[in-house]
């Protein structure tokens, strides 16, 4: 039985994929699915804006046999090293909570939900650095 | 009458001296009329939201209020008050004028306040309203802010907020990309020995800089905390990640800045 009986929020304060949006606004998103889905939002824990960090998330991680699962404001906060994603998922899964994209409106609370957001997640790396590429082309020719 | 004889001499120098050797100052409230005016709203909010009567003693209900809400409500509390603090169109005003004479020594006299202020209500042994350890240029602030932080009930110990002291804080901030943390409890673990608690009666302010590591613990004093939260900054100093305009909103510009604000310069000779 979980202590906190709850959902623990997770927002960021750096940008992702150079999506940034106001902590506020990530508060908002995170409280409404946590309304729309019947869960106890339990103050959301804010990661630092370090790049590269998961501090907070690891944080969050201890505290997954007191509470009922995590919130992310987006998915795309999850760990950007493949294998650190796995780790995180494998700990939700055996603490038999789950883990949630509040933007996205996806539940990983099985194997299952999880090649679904792996898949989104490697598109989102093929089709961002495919933008960067442009760009950079786009500066080339600028320059020439 | 004596000539200043350094640009210091023309400066307010009662808080700076401190702020600068420790990150903080603890001082009287400037406006207490305004404090109690604060504190009474909070109290009138918060004993509807639980269904009792207004009490007597602001003092006694808010230190005792865990007698009355369970853990699972307390956001419920805690965002009744909010809500009511954010639509009194004199809040903000008075609770600027807590510290005024002290942030503008301290920060410069235009200022930028945070549109929202926080509000923290920490039930004895309650672990569901932790802020673990961090400094708030970690979470995205501009390292140019001052934190007033009002306390409405006496806060002290564990009751209290802690702070790393500076040169505590400057090793550890130098260490924090070394991979020498996995979790914020790991970070806390680090200077446990060192952070110091910050006794903070009711009527007085903490001003702090969010560059430093601070927190909180769980509350194992016998009452309840309950403290204010607001940021400020010069209005000119950079911003990072909290904004002008969705996070910060201008409170005071001097004539000179407006004037400068309104100003267009000639445009390109054409000849």
């Amino acid at each position: 039985m979980a202590e906190l009986q709850g959902h623990r929020g997770y927002i960021g304060s750096r940008s992702y994929f150079g999506d940034r949006t106001p902590q506020h606004v990530q508060n908002l998103v995170v409280r409404d699915f946590c309304q729309r889905n019947g869960l106890l939002f339990l103050i959301s824990a804010t990661e630092y804006i370090m790049d590269g960090c998961y501090v907070m998330l690891e944080e969050v991680m201890t505290e997954l046999p007191k509470i009922d699962g995590i919130v992310l404001y987006s998915i795309f906060m999850l760990p950007t090293d493949a294998g650190h994603r796995q780790d995180i998922y494998r700990r939700v899964l055996s603490a038999e909570v789950d883990i949630s994209g509040a933007v996205e409106n996806l539940r990983i609370q099985s194997e299952a939900d999880i090649q679904t957001v792996e898949d989104i997640w490697a598109i989102k790396n093929i089709t961002e650095s495919d933008i960067s590429e442009i760009k950079n082309l786009a500066r080339i020719i600028d320059t020439e | 009458m004596a000539h200043p004889t350094s640009f210091a001499d023309l400066e307010n120098n009662t808080f700076g001296a401190a702020f600068l050797k420790d990150g903080y100052v603890i001082t009287s409230v400037e406006d207490p009329a305004s404090l109690d005016a604060i504190r009474n709203l909070i109290v009138r909010t918060a004993a509807e939201f639980l269904y009792l009567d207004t009490p007597n003693d602001p003092d006694i209900f808010l230190n005792n209020v865990h007698k009355h809400v369970h853990v699972e409500k307390l956001n419920g509390l805690r965002l009744a008050c909010i809500q009511a603090i954010r639509t009194a169109d004199w809040f903000r005003p008075s609770y600027a004028s807590l510290a005024y004479v002290a942030l503008t020594a301290l920060t410069g006299n235009e200022l930028a306040m945070q549109r929202g202020i926080g509000l923290s209500v920490q039930l004895p042994n309650d672990k569901s309203s932790l802020l673990a350890i961090h400094a708030d240029t970690w979470d995205g602030d501009s390292p140019y802010e001052v934190v007033q932080w009002v306390p409405i009930v006496n806060c002290f110990k564990t009751k209290s907020m802690y702070i790393v002291p500076r040169d505590v804080d400057r090793a550890l901030q130098k260490d924090l990309s070394k991979g020498r943390f996995h979790t914020a409890e790991d970070i806390f673990l680090a200077v446990k020995d060192d952070v110091i608690f910050l006794d903070v009666p009711y009527g007085s302010v903490l001003l702090f800089s969010q560059t430093i590591a601070h927190g909180n613990r769980i509350n194992v004093e016998p009452t309840t905390r309950w403290s204010m939260n607001c940021r400020f900054k010069s209005i000119l100093s950079p911003y990072i990640d909290k904004k002008l305009g969705e996070f910060f909103e201008p409170i005071s510009i001097r004539p000179a800045t407006r004037l400068g604000l309104d100003y267009k310069l000639p445009g390109r000779f054409d000849g």
